[in-house]
Order: structure tokens, then C-alpha cells, then sequence
């Protein structure tokens, strides 16, 4: 059997990252990619924080293609027939190091296998991995399309669905409560529009989040990000929410009626769809997180649950990439004991515990359960839009006291014991 | 002379196909706007009559006939038609983009240094003679007008049902007898035979009619539904690439990016989804109709005129309402 | 046997192409091996493995060698790339004088190429290539069969309506066609090394072309303007119900468009 030093499963941003960090070892390093290119078949809303991985991935930055920077944030509240919207502008976002940038991973992810390949390492697409090649317990190579090649580690970064990861015993039995599903149109619009419409300087970018009636009571949202030339706007469901709704709702339709909202028909106007994608997103947490290493093996990115949704934002692409790194430290240790055994590897889950990835996943722990809340979906989102719509309504009748306006609705909508429940459970997120 | 415009004549077995007659009511378009004649040329052996049968379609014919011409070799042809050139110096040479076209043309214009256009959608000529072409690139997704330098003669392959043919044209041609000029020591190539499959019905790039099914179909054995619409419309019956992938066409019925590209008068897709590369090969048919299950079936959007239903159901039954009334 | 196979490599059959401007496509970049050049590259590969020998891959382009690599990958002993900046803008018969210009102090026994390539789908390289060489050429096989390399071949071709077999000596140029081999898929040590591979570069001097044999002052055919695809107008649903929708359509065909 032919034989490399590290063969990645899945060229996305924890396979890159991970392979990245092994680029100046000197070790033979391969990544299997199953789509046409790096990125083909990746996904994200989405916006990329920066910040996090300048420790990890200090230098790749000042080439990459980035779309625009985050500078304003906006949270938008959907009844059925108003929307509340909240935004902010801030200049501490518009100063350098910019916090985030939104990103489109078709166009990076590429970027990212060139920058890659660059540096010795056999980025190859179109490679499907069937199988693992064990040594009894030990994991000591893959097998694709009927070839066999060995490694001293396989790297799992095949995504939430992993395959290797499952085959290695490691991953734990789906549960539709573990995962939603994002779905997304790239809409072309001139970069001038773009920036007429969100009142954006040169290349500023928005990101916006909508909360409410768009998802029809399922738990999920909205979200609008600018591109350079494009938006990428979508939405994202819970799985388990919404196969508890009764008739079946199609998701696909979600989209098409949020376009026809008026808040979103006049920001898209003109534009061209040019791409439509979806995607499963981890939401489990840290709780459905699978074993992280074995004999002979690592998994990272998605296909070790490292996701989450931290209400105002879905986190994912930053922990792909990040846990490549730890992964690829963790590799040039083990080479350098040439020792692959599971007990030299959980030095990788070391490492992830004192980073803000496991962190993070620790603190947001509960919110997969406060989440599964209908009312954050159905009643709240359109009980601020009421009270808003009716402080500001003005008819024939002589107007009540706004005072008098906003107690009366404070009243029927969240003085009562449900609510104040509600916020009992806000506390743990 | 000058402004002649040559059309190399294809034909079989004493027929001769559509395409030579299409583009020699073009050429007559042609000629009345440079005041040239237009030539049929005809290389064979044992077509007297086939040659009577052009006779109301050109002005002159060059016939030559010889053994070796029997079937169709470039070995045999090339120095033929280029002797015939060199002497005559026709300003245009056209010809269909059919095997011996695709095959022929390339070879030719790279030995006469000229230039030619292959798979052409449309042509004009100017009154100067300049002969403008039109062709698909990327499988059909963009279009490109091409033009010549000044070398003669421009050269230029034709697609089926890209000109229509004019059974007026006033001529009465002029059988010219030429001489075989190729050095017989230089035919390397020998055909053995063609073997004959797709029984009596034109290929599919000819047929004015092609009717198709695609997955929809379920099994080899219910194309015999299709056959007897194809009966009645006497039409052609093609296939997409899932379903000869599967063993049950074979691939010369394949439309699509990589079977053939088919310019029929009227195309009826049957249980045929419509993924780019089977529509790809079906842009320059004029009147496109699309039966499909599933109302969203991406074929609709390339198609004229659609049915959502079970081509079980509909097929039969369009073949019955064809029977009555094309019997009036 | 000795044998070259004439690859290029094109954008996608799903890539999307626009007219950008008059003479401006904008085409996606998901550039791959030809299909069909793959196909000749399977079949030379066949040949080499019954026969012995050598199988090369040459490509005219200045900015991609990919197709070369993949060629390599799946098992070709070289490749070169005939690249020079005087190429650019040359016409179909322009690329054909280069490969020929390559090829023709070479002892070959067969060279191989697609019918076509999937971005100008013109296939004049082949049989243009074979002229310059002056060695005859058979286009769009389905078949190919070599029992002595030394005598001559036989090859199937489709013909409208049939099958044609033909004998043809070597050295010639056969196009292939969708149906004689399936290409094989390259293994992944093979891709490796494919990638790490060395591609030789041969510039016009090298085989004996100056810039005015090429580019576009020497063009045969020149590009005047680039159209969209004409559009078709909306589809007509025909909403009746079974059997009237049939019977609708046939009305239709017969009385608003004519064919039938």
C-alpha cells in the first residue's frame, strides 16, 4: 500500500487550515476533496470573525478575498405584517484590525486550496473517501474509489455529516435536534446599489439578522449580508422544529415568501440570483460534540460538532479553521515522538479546551434548549413590532398616552408568567 | 468565377439529403446579391440519376464519378475537390455539418490556406461577396459571428433546418462531366462496410421531426410507445445521456452535449427533465414541445409549448389524435 | 508504439458563459481536461498497454497545463506545453500549424485527439493537423482496433444512419468520439505524481515558427461579435385536462406553428 504522512478528509476550512499548519513540516501531506474544487460544495451565510484566528493564522490575510467589513449590525423583528429593526453603526468596527469580513466560500475556500497547493501539498478533488483501513483499533490509512493509501493519521474533516468520523466509531447517532438547515441565494446587485441601499461607505459591509414570523413558528431565522457585488441572503430552520409542525411546511417556499416582504423586496430589487445552496449547520453544542481522536485519526471543523448558535450569530467557520491548526500542532508533536496513539493525539482536545473555541461552546451550552422556544419565533419578534406600531399609530380617535400605550401592550404581551419564564432561561445563555 | 458559391452534395444510396437542397436554395439567395452561379458538386460513383435530381436546384453540376468515390474517404475526395477549386476558384464552398462535412472541411481548408466556419446556425453574404457565418460555441450558451480573410473560397459546414428549401428556384442545371485527379497510389484509407442501425428512420441530426423520452421513460421496453408516435409523425427517436448510460438506447439517439446536436423542425421531449446538456443540444430546433411529471421540470424553460402529465398517459394518446388528423 | 495525444483544456459543460461585451465572454472558471480528449487518452493508453511504447500529451496553451497534468495522472510519460505570447488570438488552423510544426520531425505511430473541443466545438484541430502532417485521419471513432502497429487499422466511425469500418495505415490521426472508451479515473498516488511532474515548454523558435505564422494577423476566420443564445419566448403551458390538453396540442402544432 502506498503510504503519505497525513491524509486530510475534506478540502474545506478545517482540511485547509489543518493542512496549512503542516505545510512547512516537511511531511507528505494529502487532502481529499470530494467536489469539483475546494468550496464547491461549502456553505455559509455568512460573515467571517477575523479576530479570533489571527493567532492561529496570522499571515494569510492580506491576499485573501475577503468580501466586505462588518461595520454595521442589524437586528430586524418580523410580525406578520410590520417588522421592528434595530441598527448599529459603530466606528470601532471600521478601524483595523476590522473584527469581520463577509465572505463567499466558493470564491475562498478556492482561494485558500491554491494558497495551499502552493505550499507542496497535494490539494486533490474529485476524491471521495468509502472507507477507513485500520490495523485492529488502529486507524492506518483510507480507502478511495478502491485505491488504498496509507497514513500515520487520517484527518476527519468531511464535515457535519462526517463519515469518517462515524466509521471510526467516534460520532454519536444523529438527532434532528442537533441540526438545522441554512438555505441561501448569492443575489447579484451592483456594488454602488449595495452601498446606496445599506448607506455604506466604499467597502463597508452590513450584516443583518431577522428574527420572527419569516420562519413560520419554526425555530430559526434570517440573515442579509452585503458582498462586494452580491447579497447573500437566506434562512435557517431547526430540523426538529420543523418536522413538529403540522401540515409539513416546504422549506424551500420559506425563502420565496420572505423575498416577497416588502423590507426585503426593496433591498434586493434588480438584483440577479446567481447561486442557490443549503446546508446542515451543528447546533447540538457542546453536549453532542463526538470523540475528538483515536488511533491514528483526529476530527475537526463540523464533522466534530464544533458549531453554534449563539443567537445573535451561528459560529462555525472560525472553530473549523482554528481546530485545523490545533489539529496540525498536534500532528508535528506526534512526528516528532512518531507516535499517532490516541493518547499522544488527545493533546488536540487539550489544546481546543484552552482555546475560546471549546470555551465558547461551554458558555453557550444551553442555548440549543432556551432556543427551542416558540415564542422567541412566533409571539415576541411580532410583539415588539406591535407595540412599536401601535405607539407610533395615529388615527380619527384622540391618541392614549404613550405611557398608557406601552403598558397596556407590555401588559397583554410579556407581563405574565410564560414570559417571565422565558426570561429566567435568557439568563443561561 | 469569382463569386460562385460551390455546395458539396451529400448523398446515399441515390437519395440526396435535405441539407445539400436547403443550401443550394440559399446559395440561389446568395447569388442574386453577387451575380454569381451556384454549383453542385457531386463526387460518387453510379449517380446519373442522383445527379438529375439536382439539376432544378443549380445552375451547373460538376459530376465526377469513380470506384474509388463510392463511399465517401477524404483521401478520395480532398484532391478532387481541391483540383476542381484550383481550376474553377469558386468564392464560397458550403456543405453540411454532417460526418463527411465535419470530417472533409477542416482537412480541406487547411490545405487550400482558407477559411471555414463549422456548424453554422445562419449565413449572409454581402454584396461583395463576404460571406458572414453564425455559429453556437460552449455547447450553444453564446453565439459568434465569424468572417473571413481574403482568401477564397470561404468555407463553411451547415446545420440541418438552418435554411429552408425553395422548390422554385427556375434553374435548369448544366451536367458538367470532370475527371478523377487524385493519384490512386495515395487512397490509404479502405471502407469495409456500414453497417445500417436505426433501421428506416433518418438519424436524428437529419429528422425534421425528432420526438425523445428521457428517464421518464422507466424501461427499454416502453420506448415502443415513442415508436409509434414516431410512426405517425414519421419522425426520429432520440434519447438523453441517462438513458443511454443506462444500455437501453444506444448512443447515436443521444441529444446533448456529448451525443448530437439536432435542428428539427418540430422536438418533443417526453419524461425528460431538462439538465443543461441534453437542452444544450436542442437550441436550434424551431418548435420544442415538453412533457413532464413535474411541473417544475427545468425542460419547461426550453420549451414552446408544455404539458405537465404521464407520458403513459400522453403519449398514446397523441399518437391516436395525430392518426385522425393527419388522415384529413 | 509511439503515440501523442492533442488535449486542451475547457471550461466545464456547466460553467456558465456570457456575452460580456462584443468580443468579451465572461466564463466561470471550472476549467477542465476536454472530454473527449480524455477518451483519446484512455485509448492511447490502451495501445500502449497491449503494445508497449510511449504515450505523450501535447497541449497549445499559454496559461494552463492542467489537462496535461491529467493526462499524466491517468498515465502518459510526458507532456508539453507548446506555449509562446505570439499564440494568443490565433484561429483554429493557427494552433494545428503549431502542433504540426511540433510533431513533425516526431516518429509517431498514432496521435489521438477528441472530435471536439466543449468551449468552440469546432473540430478543425484533428483533421487539420493531419493535413499539415500530410497522414490520413478518421474522424469521430467509436471503434478502434490495432492487431499489428507495423500494418494498417481498423476503425468504426458513425455515419448518419450506421456504423462505418474502415482500414487505415499508420502513422495516422484518429478523433475520438463519445462511446469508444471510458476515460479512466486517475488514482490518487498517480495525481501526486502528476502534480509534482515536469512539463516540458517549447516556444515558436524551438520549432522553427516565427509571431507571423500565428495570432490573429494570420487568422483565417476572425471574430466579428459575440450574440446571446436568441430567446426563446415564454413556454405555453396547456392547462386543460386529460385527454383535452392532447388534443389542445396537437391543434396547436398544426394550426400556430406549423410543423405537422
Amino acid at each position: 500500500m502506498d503510504k503519505v504522512d497525513v491524509i486530510i478528509v475534506g478540502g474545506g476550512l478545517a482540511g485547509l487550515s489543518c493542512a496549512y499548519e503542516l505545510a512547512d513540516s516537511g511531511m507528505t501531506i494529502l487532502v481529499l476533496e470530494r467536489g469539483d474544487f475546494s468550496g464547491s460544495k461549502n456553505v455559509t451565510g455568512g460573515r467571517l470573525y477575523l479576530r479570533p484566528l489571527l493567532n492561529y493564522l496570522p499571515d494569510i490575510w492580506k491576499d485573501a478575498p475577503l468580501e466586505r467589513h462588518v461595520t454595521k449590525e442589524i437586528l430586524t423583528f418580523m410580525g406578520k405584517e410590520n417588522s421592528t429593526t434595530f441598527e448599529l453603526y459603530s466606528n470601532r468596527f471600521n478601524q483595523e484590525p476590522y473584527p469581520s469580513y463577509t465572505i463567499l466560500r466558493a470564491k475562498f475556500d478556492r482561494w485558500f486550496a491554491d494558497l495551499v497547493s502552493e505550499k507542496g501539498i497535494f490539494v486533490i478533488p474529485q476524491k471521495n473517501v468509502d472507507d477507513l483501513i485500520r490495523d485492529g483499533e488502529k486507524i492506518i490509512g483510507v480507502r478511495t474509489d478502491g485505491e488504498e493509501i496509507g497514513a500515520d493519521c487520517v484527518v476527519a474533516a468531511d464535515g457535519i455529516l462526517s463519515f469518517m468520523a462515524e466509521k471510526a466509531g467516534l460520532r454519536k447517532p444523529f438527532h434532528p435536534q442537533h441540526v438545522a438547515l441554512g438555505f441561501k441565494e448569492v443575489i447579484a446587485l451592483d456594488s454602488k446599489i449595495i452601498e446606496d441601499r445599506f448607506r455604506l461607505a466604499g467597502n463597508e459591509g452590513a450584516a443583518q439578522l431577522f428574527l420572527g414570523s419569516l420562519t413560520k413558528g419554526v425555530m430559526g431565522g434570517g440573515f442579509l449580508y452585503t458582498n462586494q457585488q452580491s447579497l447573500s441572503l437566506g434562512i435557517v430552520v431547526g430540523i426538529h422544529s420543523l418536522n413538529q409542525k403540522e401540515p409539513r411546511l416546504e422549506v424551500y417556499k420559506f425563502l420565496d415568501e420572505f423575498k416577497e416582504r416588502p423590507e426585503i423586496k426593496n433591498l434586493v430589487k434588480g438584483g440577479e440570483v446567481v447561486e442557490y445552496s443549503a446546508h446542515l449547520i451543528t447546533e447540538g453544542g457542546i453536549h453532542t460534540m463526538p470523540k475528538l481522536y483515536a488511533d491514528g485519526m483526529l476530527v475537526t471543523g463540523d464533522a466534530a460538532g464544533l458549531g453554534l448558535n449563539m443567537l445573535v450569530t451561528v459560529r462555525g467557520m472560525e472553530y473549523a479553521m482554528v481546530s485545523g491548526v490545533l489539529a496540525g500542532r498536534t500532528i508535528k508533536i506526534a512526528k516528532e515522538k512518531n507516535d499517532f496513539s490516541a493518547s499522544t493525539l488527545s493533546h488536540y482536545e487539550k489544546l481546543l479546551s484552552e482555546s475560546f473555541i471549546l470555551k465558547e461552546m461551554n458558555h453557550f451550552k444551553y442555548t440549543p434548549m432556551v432556543l427551542n422556544n416558540e415564542r422567541l419565533f412566533n409571539q415576541y419578534p411580532q410583539a415588539i413590532s406591535d407595540l412599536f406600531e401601535k405607539v407610533m399609530w395615529v388615527d380619527e380617535k384622540p391618541k392614549e398616552g404613550i405611557y398608557k400605550t406601552k403598558i397596556k401592550e407590555l401588559k397583554r404581551q410579556f407581563f405574565n408568567l410564560k414570559t417571565f419564564k422565558d426570561w429566567w432561561q435568557f439568563r443561561k445563555i | 468565377m469569382p463569386n460562385d458559391i460551390w455546395v458539396l452534395t451529400e448523398h446515399q444510396d441515390g437519395r440526396v439529403r435535405k441539407i445539400t437542397f436547403e443550401l443550394l436554395s440559399a446559395s440561389t439567395q446568395f447569388s442574386k446579391k453577387t451575380g454569381g452561379e451556384v454549383t453542385a458538386v457531386l463526387l460518387g460513383n453510379g449517380i446519373q440519376e442522383t445527379a438529375k435530381i439536382l439539376i432544378p436546384f443549380a445552375d451547373k453540376i460538376l459530376l465526377m464519378e469513380d470506384p474509388a468515390l463510392t463511399v465517401y474517404t477524404s483521401d478520395a475526395y480532398l484532391p478532387n475537390i481541391v483540383s476542381l477549386i484550383q481550376e474553377h476558384k469558386p468564392s464560397i464552398l458550403l456543405g453540411g455539418a454532417t460526418s463527411t462535412g465535419k470530417d472533409l472541411f477542416p482537412r480541406l481548408a487547411m490545405h487550400l490556406q482558407t477559411g471555414y466556419v463549422p456548424d453554422c446556425t445562419n449565413l449572409s453574404v454581402g454584396e461583395d461577396g463576404r460571406l458572414t457565418a453564425l455559429r453556437p460555441l460552449y455547447g450553444g450558451k453564446v453565439f459568434a459571428e465569424m468572417t473571413f480573410s481574403d482568401d477564397r473560397p470561404q468555407m463553411a459546414t451547415v446545420r440541418n433546418n438552418t435554411f429552408i428549401v425553395s422548390q422554385n428556384l427556375n434553374k435548369s442545371a448544366q451536367v458538367i462531366a470532370v475527371p478523377f485527379q487524385a493519384d490512386r497510389n495515395l487512397l490509404k484509407k479502405k471502407v469495409l462496410g456500414i453497417e445500417k442501425t436505426g433501421g428506416t428512420k433518418l438519424d436524428i441530426s437529419e429528422a425534421d421531426i425528432v420526438v425523445a423520452a428521457g428517464r421518464g421513460i422507466k424501461a427499454p421496453e416502453n420506448f415502443k410507445i415513442l415508436e409509434e408516435l414516431a410512426d405517425v409523425l414519421n419522425a426520429s427517436v432520440g434519447t438523453t445521456r441517462a438513458v443511454v448510460d443506462e444500455g437501453w438506447r444506444d448512443q447515436k439517439d443521444q441529444i446533448g452535449k456529448s451525443g448530437k446536436n439536432i435542428s428539427a423542425k418540430l422536438y418533443m421531449a417526453f419524461g425528460i427533465s431538462g439538465a443543461i446538456h441534453h437542452v444544450l443540444g436542442i437550441g436550434t430546433c424551431k418548435t420544442v414541445v415538453a412533457v413532464d411529471i413535474d411541473p417544475n421540470a427545468l425542460i419547461f424553460n426550453y420549451a414552446d409549448y408544455g404539458i405537465v402529465g404521464d407520458l403513459f398517459q400522453i403519449v398514446p394518446a397523441l399518437t391516436e389524435e395525430l392518426k385522425k388528423v393527419l388522415k384529413e | 508504439m509511439e503515440i501523442y495525444v492533442l488535449v486542451k483544456q475547457v471550461p466545464d459543460p456547466e460553467a456558465t458563459v456570457k456575452v460580456k461585451t462584443d468580443s468579451e465572454l465572461e466564463i466561470e472558471n471550472k476549467y477542465f481536461t476536454n472530454f473527449f480528449d480524455e477518451i483519446a487518452i484512455e485509448a492511447a493508453l490502451r495501445l500502449k498497454e497491449k503494445f508497449g511504447g510511449k504515450v505523450t500529451v501535447l497541449t497549445v496553451d499559454n496559461r494552463r497545463v492542467d489537462a496535461l497534468r491529467r493526462g499524466v495522472s491517468m498515465g502518459a510519460d510526458d507532456a508539453v506545453q507548446l506555449t509562446d505570447p505570439a499564440i494568443e488570438g490565433s484561429d483554429p488552423f493557427s494552433i494545428a500549424k503549431v502542433l504540426a510544426a511540433y510533431l513533425k520531425d516526431k516518429a509517431f505511430d498514432l496521435i489521438l485527439t477528441g472530435r471536439q473541443a466543449m468551449d468552440d466545438d469546432a473540430g478543425i484541430i484533428g483533421p487539420a493537423v493531419a493535413e499539415w502532417l500530410g497522414i490520413p485521419h478518421v474522424n469521430a471513432i467509436i471503434g478502434l482496433e490495432v492487431e499489428d502497429p507495423t500494418k494498417e487499422v481498423r476503425v468504426i466511425r458513425e455515419v448518419e444512419g450506421g456504423k462505418e469500418t474502415l482500414t487505415c495505415p499508420l502513422p495516422a490521426l484518429f478523433t475520438c468520439q463519445k462511446g469508444l472508451y471510458t476515460p479512466r479515473i486517475p488514482q490518487v498516488m498517480n495525481v501526486m505524481k502528476a502534480m509534482k511532474a515536469q512539463i516540458k515548454k517549447v516556444d515558436l523558435s524551438a520549432i522553427g515558427l516565427t509571431p507571423n505564422d500565428v495570432g490573429s494577423h494570420s487568422a483565417k476566420i476572425k471574430l466579428n461579435k459575440y450574440f446571446p443564445p436568441p430567446k426563446r419566448p415564454p413556454v405555453r403551458m396547456i392547462k386543460d385536462d386529460f385527454p383535452e390538453n392532447v388534443r389542445t396540442l396537437v391543434r396547436l402544432l398544426r394550426e400556430e406553428a406549423k410543423v405537422i
